[in-house]
Order: C-alpha cells, then sequence, then structure tokens
C-alpha cells in the first residue's frame, strides 16, 4: 500500500514538467465533496440456527466526505490526491487514493465529467468494539456529475457515484467457536454536492 | 456522440442503483458435538504401544530426566528422547483413549485413561508395559470443550466427539451479532467446564518429594507428593495411594468446590486454580490436605505458580471460562491463610506460565511468549525482557538451563542458559512426522 502511495505522489510530481497545450496554464485544483452513501442489506437474522431461511432487507444511509487536491492538467482532465472520511454504521474509514475528473461534455458553464477514485480504506481513526479489530481494504468509486461554473473559477458540482469498499473484521468467537472473520463489502449510490476550484 | 454518451451514463447509473446493495459474510470454525458411547472393554483393549506418529493437537508436558512426554488429546502420549534438546527423537506413540494427564514416577508412568487411571513402566520407553490400574474411578470430563460422563449402567462412556466446522452465514455488516442469545446460557456453561482441559500443560519450580519425580506444569491435573498421587476433577482432588508405584490404589476424595482446573504443587503446600479462584491446602499430612484459604476472582481461566512468598496467577478471557480480564496478578503468600494481592498487570491472553526466579516466562496464546525480570513485583511490566511473535505459546516448563514451551503449532526448545536472550534449540512442529 506504502509502495502505491509512494508512486502516486511521485507521479503528480512528475505531472506539470509535461508538454502544455495552448494558452491553458495549469493550476492547482481542489475537488471538495459531502455526501450520502446510500444502500441496503439483505440478511437472514437467524442464519446459522437452522430452519428456513428467512432474509430481512433494511436501509443503510451513511455520511461521506472527500478532498481531491491536485492539478487541473488539462482544460479537460483534472488528477490529484483524494483523502476523505466515511462513516459506516460500525467502521469509520479513511480513503486514501487517486482521483480523476474528466470533462466529457457540456456548454461553458455546465458541464458533464466522469470522476474516478481509487485507493484504500484506512481504519485509523476507527474505534473498535472489545474483542473486535477492523481492517480496511479497497475502495472504487467511478461515477457522473455536474459541474456548474466558470472553466476557470469556482465551481459548483452535483455527482452521482458507486463506491465500493471493502472491509475486514475480526470478531471476538461467540459460544463454541473458535474464530469469527467478517468480510464486509459495501456497495453504495453516493449522491455528493461539492465545490471545486 | 452526445447519444453514446448519454447511453454511456445512463448504463453506468444503472449499474450502480442495482448493486447497491451491502454484501457482508462472517465466516465462524466451531465445534460440533457428536455423541459417542465407547465401551470400557474396548478403551481398555486398546491400550497399546505404537510407531512414533506426528503431533496433531498436543496437550500438556511432562518431563522425566532425559524424556518427554507429550499428550495427544484424548489419544495417548507421545514418548520423546530429549538427551539431545536440539535434536528431539521421538521414541514411541502409547495410545491411551481418553488421555488428557499423566505423570512419572521412578519408571511408572501415571495417566488417564477416561474413567481409569492406569500405571504404565517405562523402563524400557520402546515399549511400555501396563502394570496397574485403578478402574472407574474418575467419573466425568472433558476433552476440547466435548465432555465425557461414565455410564455405569452399561459399563461404557457416554462421550462426544469434537469436529470443527467452518460456516459461512450473510450478516448486517455491524459489529453485533445478528443472532438472538437465547441459547448461549446453555453452551457457555457447557463450554465453561472444560478449561483446563483444552489448555496444555507445563511449570515448575522442582517438584517436591522425591528424587524420582518428573517436572509438570501449571497446567497440570496430576501431581506426585510424598507416597500420593494427587488429581483433580472438576469439583474434587482425589488421592491415589502410590506407596507401591506399580500398584496405586484409590485412596480417597476431598471436595473441592466447582470449576477446580489445576494443581500446583509447592513445597508442603498445594495450590489449586479454579476458575473462580486459588486454593491453598496444607499438605503437611500428605494423606490429608487441609484448607488453608481462597484467593477469589473473576471468572476466568487460571493456572498458578508459586516463587517464594509470591504466587503468579494468570487470568485471561476465553468462551471456555467467560470472564472478562486479561491479566496477570501478583498475591502475597507470606500468610497463606490469607493471601493478599500484590498488584496485577494487563496481559493480552496469557495462558500457562512458568517461573524461574527472577525470570518469568508467561505464555500469550496467538500472540507468543514474553519473557519478564520479575525481581521487583510492583514493576514486572516495565521488565519485559522479550517477546517472541510468531509462535503459538499455550505453556511452559523451565528447566533452569533450558526451556519448553508448548504451543497449537509445536513444541519449543530454547537454551534459557541466558534468559536475556533465549535461543531457539530445536521446534517439534504439529502436522509433520516426527523423526
Amino acid at each position: 500500500m506504502k509502495k502505491i502511495l509512494t508512486m502516486l505522489v511521485l507521479t503528480l510530481a512528475l505531472v506539470p514538467s509535461y508538454a502544455q497545450e495552448g494558452t491553458f496554464k495549469k493550476r492547482y485544483l481542489n475537488h471538495t465533496e459531502i455526501g450520502l452513501m446510500l444502500g441496503r442489506v439483505k440478511y437472514d437474522p437467524y442464519a446459522g440456527q437452522g430452519g428456513t431461511p428467512q432474509n430481512i432487507s433494511e436501509n443503510r444511509i451513511n455520511l461521506t466526505l472527500q478532498l481531491l487536491n491536485g492539478v487541473q492538467y488539462s482544460p479537460r482532465l483534472g488528477i490529484g490526491v483524494i483523502t476523505g472520511l466515511d462513516w459506516y454504521n460500525s467502521a469509520l474509514v479513511n480513503p486514501v487514493g487517486l482521483g480523476l475528473r474528466y470533462d466529457l461534455a457540456g456548454k461553458k458553464n455546465t458541464r458533464l465529467y466522469a470522476s474516478t477514485d481509487a485507493g484504500y480504506g484506512f481504519t485509523w481513526f476507527h474505534q473498535n468494539s472489545d474483542g473486535f479489530d477492523t481492517h480496511g481494504g479497497l475502495m472504487l468509486n467511478p461515477g457522473l456529475g455536474l459541474r456548474i461554473g466558470k472553466p476557470d473559477g469556482a465551481a459548483f458540482t452535483l455527482s452521482f457515484s458507486y463506491k465500493h469498499q471493502d472491509v475486514k473484521v475480526e470478531k471476538p468467537p461467540l459460544f463454541d467457536q473458535t474464530s469469527r472473520l467478517e468480510d464486509r463489502n459495501y456497495n453504495r449510490l453516493l449522491v455528493k454536492a461539492g465545490v471545486s476550484f | 456522440m452526445k447519444t453514446l454518451l448519454r447511453t454511456f451514463a445512463i448504463t453506468l447509473l444503472a449499474l450502480a442503483v442495482w448493486s447497491c446493495n451491502d454484501h457482508c459474510t462472517e465466516t465462524r470454525v466451531r465445534k460440533q458435538f457428536t455423541p459417542v458411547t465407547i465401551s470400557l472393554l474396548e478403551i481398555r483393549k486398546d491400550l497399546k504401544t505404537e510407531t512414533p506418529r506426528t503431533l496433531e493437537h498436543p496437550g500438556k508436558i511432562y518431563v522425566k530426566d532425559k524424556y518427554l512426554f507429550i499428550n495427544e488429546i484424548k489419544e495417548g502420549i507421545h514418548i520423546i528422547d530429549n538427551s539431545n534438546p536440539a535434536n528431539p527423537r521421538a521414541v514411541a506413540f502409547v495410545s491411551i483413549p481418553g488421555n488428557g494427564d499423566m505423570a512419572v514416577r521412578g519408571n511408572i508412568l501415571y495417566a488417564d485413561s477416561y474413567s481409569d487411571l492406569v500405571a504404565l513402566d517405562i523402563s524400557d520407553p520402546k515399549n511400555p508395559k501396563e502394570v496397574g490400574r485403578v478402574a472407574e474411578v474418575f467419573r466425568s470430563g472433558q476433552f476440547e470443550g466435548g465432555s465425557w460422563s461414565y455410564n455405569e449402567s452399561i459399563r461404557a462412556i457416554d462421550a462426544q466427539n469434537v469436529t470443527y466446522i467452518t460456516e459461512t452465514i450473510k450478516t448486517n455488516c455491524e459489529d453485533s451479532p445478528t443472532t438472538p442469545n437465547w441459547w448461549r446460557g446453555g453452551w457457555e456453561t457447557l463450554a465453561f467446564a472444560d478449561a483446563a482441559f483444552n489448555r496444555s500443560g507445563g511449570k515448575t519450580a522442582a517438584a517436591p518429594g522425591g528424587g524420582g519425580n518428573g517436572q509438570a506444569g501449571s497446567m497440570a491435573r496430576f501431581a506426585l507428593y510424598d507416597q500420593f498421587l494427587y488429581t483433580v476433577g472438576q469439583n474434587s482432588l482425589h488421592l491415589f495411594d502410590i506407596s507401591t508405584p506399580s500398584k496405586p490404589t484409590d485412596y480417597s476424595i476431598i471436595n473441592l468446590g466447582w470449576g477446580i482446573e489445576t494443581i500446583f504443587p509447592y513445597k508442603d503446600k498445594l495450590f489449586i486454580g479454579s476458575t473462580t479462584g486459588m486454593h491453598i491446602y496444607d499438605n503437611s499430612n500428605p494423606a490429608k490436605p487441609a484448607k488453608l484459604s481462597v484467593f477469589q476472582h473473576g471468572r476466568a481461566c487460571d493456572p498458578v505458580v508459586v516463587h517464594d512468598d509470591v504466587a503468579y496467577v494468570t487470568l485471561r478471557t476465553g468462551t471456555a471460562c467467560g470472564g472478562g480480564q486479561n491479566q496477570l496478578d501478583l498475591v502475597d503468600i507470606r500468610d497463606l491463610t490469607r493471601p493478599q494481592l500484590i498488584k496485577s498487570y494487563q496481559m493480552q491472553n496469557p495462558h500457562g506460565l512458568g517461573i524461574d526466579f527472577p525470570t518469568l516466562y508467561l505464555c500469550e496464546g496467538k500472540y507468543g511468549l514474553k519473557v519478564f525480570d520479575a525481581q521487583d513485583p510492583f514493576s514486572v511490566d516495565s521488565h519485559l525482557v522479550s517477546h517472541f511473535k510468531d509462535m503459538d505459546a499455550y505453556d511452559v516448563i523451565p528447566l533452569g538451563k533450558t526451556l519448553l514451551m508448548i504451543g497449537k503449532d509445536g513444541l519449543y526448545q530454547f537454551d534459557a542458559s541466558n534468559p536475556k536472550q533465549l535461543r531457539q534449540l530445536s521446534k517439534i512442529p504439529v502436522g509433520q512426522p516426527l523423526i
């Protein structure tokens, strides 16, 4: 993981040394977003106890914050390092990774963009319950958004994206168990509002 | 271009929406108990010597002179020639159904076999011979959580076979169990009493009473003293007269209360570890140990070892014992009728322990082996000498120059001539054929 991060930082450091196009000048890019992670979970509350399986479904709504810091590399492409905070019901995850913003279409002041964020979700700030041990995992977050504002000024953004986050939890064994390990795959629809400049 | 983009966008969104479900699975390994009935005739017939076999579920360890005895839980005893600790050699495997404990005096090995106590002549370790048997003295017991009891009417043992089952269930992605706990009480009580049996044995300080005894550990349920063999069951202390070592006879039973796990003889005292505390018995009259006091603590698994005026007791959590502490207690036992706590230290998951004063060896289960300098009883934790992490540690026997340690992954031997710098001499790994 550390290697990937180092490479990422190096890549970003190298970016400005590449060719410029036309009158466009590379500049600092910040994209700050806040949003909701919407999802559902379907499970059998009596699993492992015999009987006919009966699944029930529950809603999950959680808060997400994300910062992207990087460069507007070309008029269309922005690239940067993302850091975030995702409050899942029983895991506080800090995704860190690489983020891309690419304008697909649109008029001058309203553009449709595609975003791709990928990285690793850490659990540095997660408080474990006694006997639990929570480990982070892969984070993927592709999506589409609208940017409303001047091309080289500040803009509001509204985005819809899909987020996948892996988490592994070691749990204290119950009753007659000798080990208990949970593998979590969070798959959420993200609705985010943000500013970029 | 625009149509293409729109299609792309809709597809992506649709995909995202359709799969926005959290998928969480929990993989559990649990014990399954299958009832079996084994007749006493069968048990007695199956006691025999075999060629050395692989270590699979090592239990307690016992040392006598150059020989090392490793219990294979419920199956029998591995006999190892340990004259060169750097190169231990397997001698034989004695198949003893329902065996969990052992003790050696002179040439006689005492072992339990479900309800029976057997005496084996090991003057030829390659070919031990049964010389004595006290039949139907133990009424019940536990192996790895599976209990057994003696069924008098058909003269058989009602036992439970333990198998480990891996199951995967879908969960709600939360820490709390998704299963209601209405049945927990039953399992816990059952699993609880198993405390002593699913651990391995080993602790030291020269065993008293006759130079012909071997060394057992903080986890042992068998102890030798004078002309008696003491065995602890779940609620009683059983005395066997071994004045003729090859012919043990049933002597008496002393009721101890509940949840008894280990026995540790030190000088003329008996220290008995139970799930609720440490019992101290005066053994100056070996035929009639007298209760001096009980040192109470919360419910937990707790072996005990003693050096001079200090008793070292470990408490750990675990499904087998209940309880919520993981700690090492130092207890002042200058006044044996009124033991007094010196200090408690937080630990990770302490199992067996051994003292070769001032060096204290503490097994931390999957967290490895810790070596402390226990010179100052008030600052043991700040005198951590070393910590071996990449091994499983259940119990130790310090033998002065060497240290024996058993864990789930095998038996380790260390050169302990300099306790500050333990050096691994050898390892008998689990699951590999013995040489």
